[in-house]
């Protein structure tokens, strides 16, 4: 996140013209970096602003058809609703996984058995196998279960992560035993030194695994648009997605809909920021 | 206060034996060190006690009561861990009286505990304060805190001075010392450093892969080493060594010839029978017992000096290629090259056999 580490370090000040070439390079390949980054952003801002036919002829000023697209897309779409779907999803979907996979990450790293690795092994490979094969067998057991048009049917699926109990096992390696230790001649329990000693101590671990998997789910399209068909369980993505895919879409109330659904990510981002750097750095220093 | 005894106390991980039966009786009030090198059991042997790990054979009581399958927080006993190991979410204050709170101690009953802590401690100024912002010898004291807040019936260290500076060592040792004179608690108190275990212990254990070598205080261990590996162990700097054999035995004593020094018969006043003669030996000789002057003399052949300004350590070799160190209080004219006649008591010199037991 920080920039120093790509600063040159530049020992000598015997040749500032070379220097100063060098960080105007530098600063040149950040400019396009950033541009290239935040562009398509501003596009959906300020395209938030125009009709659609001026969308389509590449109008890149800002206009001022802000509220009307806004009017428009508030009489197309039940908004309470669908955020109230994305926010249910997200929210329960990102507690359940951090909470099942942070406890199979911790016991993957705690406690030795002969199986440990094999299993953990297993766990791992499930990353390799891309979500497109599982998709199939998955709808047929959903749909077995009677869960197609549920939110429970999105939940089910996400809970175990493998790649977030790797996150956690990584995380937990920096973990003192020592604690576990201290903590069990003070008298708790396997489970309290989880939730008391654990858990307190990697909340910054727990902050990045938070945006990660938030985001993640809130922006999960494939799956939903699979099990969820009924209107009163879409997420904003499914409906926003439907908008740009109408036999004329209107661009205008489409680029509302996209601030609308990333509204939510980037309020969840900024607020933990810092807890989310530190977290990829590691809880424990 | 309460007295610990292991009887044939094994460890297994798997296949790998690493506490081979060791008996143990720790009187109570007593304080007891742990010694020998990295990796013989020390650790595993003290976290038996504690409960932090199963006794795979054997029995351990404290107190009179078998505690092999009691919790760890029944046992009677406080531990500090090496790497202090507070929780690093909560303040002094919080740490310290965490155990007490989890018991569901009374809340004025654990204030007045962290606060009597505190004040032997000298950390009443840092109660507020989370670990992070301390240096690391007040973390060391607030593990100790954390330990006497819950009044153990034994104290148990793992090297607890290891990861502070050699000043703040001396001055943590001098602590814990006094702090044992003050509570009076049973302590069994785990090092590498012998010098730690010579200055605290009433009674050293010296521990080589997971077997008990030698127990008994300080001293007695220091003038009466039972092996080769004890006398090497304990003692700064080591203990020299000389290879020989008996050339005869007389009444009361054998009389013994060094390698490289063919030429000298030294003779060993020992209480018990002398080996037969031709046997293998061994001889020690601690570096302070081998000076100028004395009833035997070696030629020592110098090419090193440590002078410390009270006393000089001079290095040389015997001729059949040992490392021998002399420590003399008056060495400062001794110049590199120079053949000193060292010299020693007999009755100071410690007789081994080939596999390294003492002959008495
Ligand atoms: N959990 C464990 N599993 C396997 N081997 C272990 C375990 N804990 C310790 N050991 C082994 O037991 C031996 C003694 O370790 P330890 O008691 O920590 O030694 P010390 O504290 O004397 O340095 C070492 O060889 C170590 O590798
Ligand atoms: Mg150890």
């Amino acid at each position: 996140m920080s920039l120093s580490a790509t600063t040159p370090v530049t020992g000598a000040p015997a040749r500032p013209f070379l220097r100063h070439l060098e960080r105007a390079g530098l600063y040149l390949a950040l400019s396009v970096a950033a541009f290239l980054s935040v562009f398509p952003f501003l596009w959906m801002l300020v395209s938030a602003t125009n009709s659609s036919g001026e969308i389509i002829r590449g109008k890149l000023g800002l206009g001022d058809q802000f509220w009307i697209n806004l009017d428009n897309f508030m009489t197309q779409v039940d908004l309470p609703l669908v955020m109230w779907n994305s926010a249910k999803v997200a929210v329960l979907s990102t507690v359940l996984t951090i909470a099942v996979s942070s406890l199979a990450g911790y016991g993957f790293e705690m406690f030795r058995s002969k199986m440990r690795e094999r299993l953990y092994s297993l766990v791992l490979l499930t990353l390799m196998v891309p979500f497109a094969a599982l998709m199939i067998p998955l709808f047929m057991m959903i749909g077995q279960a009677g869960l197609i048009n549920t939110h429970i049917a999105i939940l089910l699926p996400s809970i175990a992560s493998a790649f977030i109990i790797f996150y956690f096992r990584q995380a937990t390696k920096a973990f003192p035993t020592e604690l576990r230790d201290a903590a069990r001649v003070d008298g708790l329990k396997e489970w309290q030194i989880f939730l008391f000693i654990y858990v307190p101590v990697m909340r910054s671990t727990y902050a990045a695994a938070f945006v990660i998997v938030f985001m993640t789910s809130w922006n999960n399209y494939l799956w939903p648009l699979i099990v969820l068909q009924s209107n009163e369980t879409k997420t904003i993505t499914l409906v926003v997605s439907a908008l740009a895919s109408a036999y004329y879409p209107d661009f205008g109330v489409v680029m509302i809909g996209t601030i609308l659904a990333t509204l939510p990510t980037l309020i969840v981002f900024f607020v933990m920021q810092r807890q989310f750097v530190a977290g990829m750095l590691g809880s424990v220093k | 206060m309460a007295d610990v005894r292991l009887q044939a106390v094994r460890k297994t991980f798997g296949v790998l034996d690493v506490i081979k039966g060791v008996d143990l009786d720790i009187r109570a009030g007593e304080f007891v060190v742990f010694v020998g090198p990295s990796g013989c059991g020390k650790s595993t042997l003290l976290r038996m006690i504690a409960g932090l790990e199963d006794i795979s054979e054997g029995t351990l009581t404290i107190g009179g009561q078998t505690m092999n399958d009691v919790d760890p927080s029944q046992r009677g006993i406080a531990m500090v861990f090496q790497s202090y190991a507070l929780y690093p979410h909560m303040t002094v204050r919080e740490n310290m009286g965490f155990a007490l709170r989890f018991a569901g101690m009374d809340k004025q009953e654990i204030a007045r505990r962290v606060q009597s802590a505190a004040r032997i401690l000298e950390l009443e100024p840092l109660l507020e304060r989370k670990p992070k912002a301390l240096s690391g010898g007040q973390r060391q004291r607030v593990a100790i805190g954390r330990a006497i807040v819950r009044n153990p019936k034994v104290f148990l260290f793992d090297e607890p001075l290891s990861n502070l500076d050699a000043e703040l060592r001396v001055h943590m040792r001098v602590e814990i010392a006094r702090l044992h004179k003050e509570l009076k608690t049973t302590v069994i108190y785990v090092t590498h450093d012998q010098v730690e275990a010579m200055t605290l212990a009433d009674k050293i254990v010296v521990l080589r892969a997971g077997q008990v070598e030698q127990v008994g205080a300080p001293l007695d261990l220091y003038d009466d080493p039972a092996n080769l590996f004890v006398a090497g162990f304990i003692g700064a700097p080591r203990i020299n060594v000389f290879t020989g054999q008996v050339t005869a035995r007389l009444p009361g004593a054998a009389e013994v010839r060094l390698d490289g020094f063919a030429e000298r018969r030294l003779v060993i006043p020992l209480t018990g029978e002398a080996p037969a003669e031709g046997t293998e030996i061994r001889l020690g000789i601690r570096p302070e017992h081998l000076t100028e002057g004395g009833a035997e003399s070696l030629p020592i052949e110098i090419d090193m000096f440590e002078h410390l300004g009270g006393e000089t350590f001079a290095y040389g070799r015997s001729r059949s290629g040992e490392t021998i160190i002399v420590s003399t209080r008056n060495g400062r004219h001794l110049k590199a090259g120079q053949v000193l006649a060292a010299g020693f008591d007999a009755s100071k010199a410690l007789l081994f056999d080939a596999a390294g037991l003492r002959i008495r």
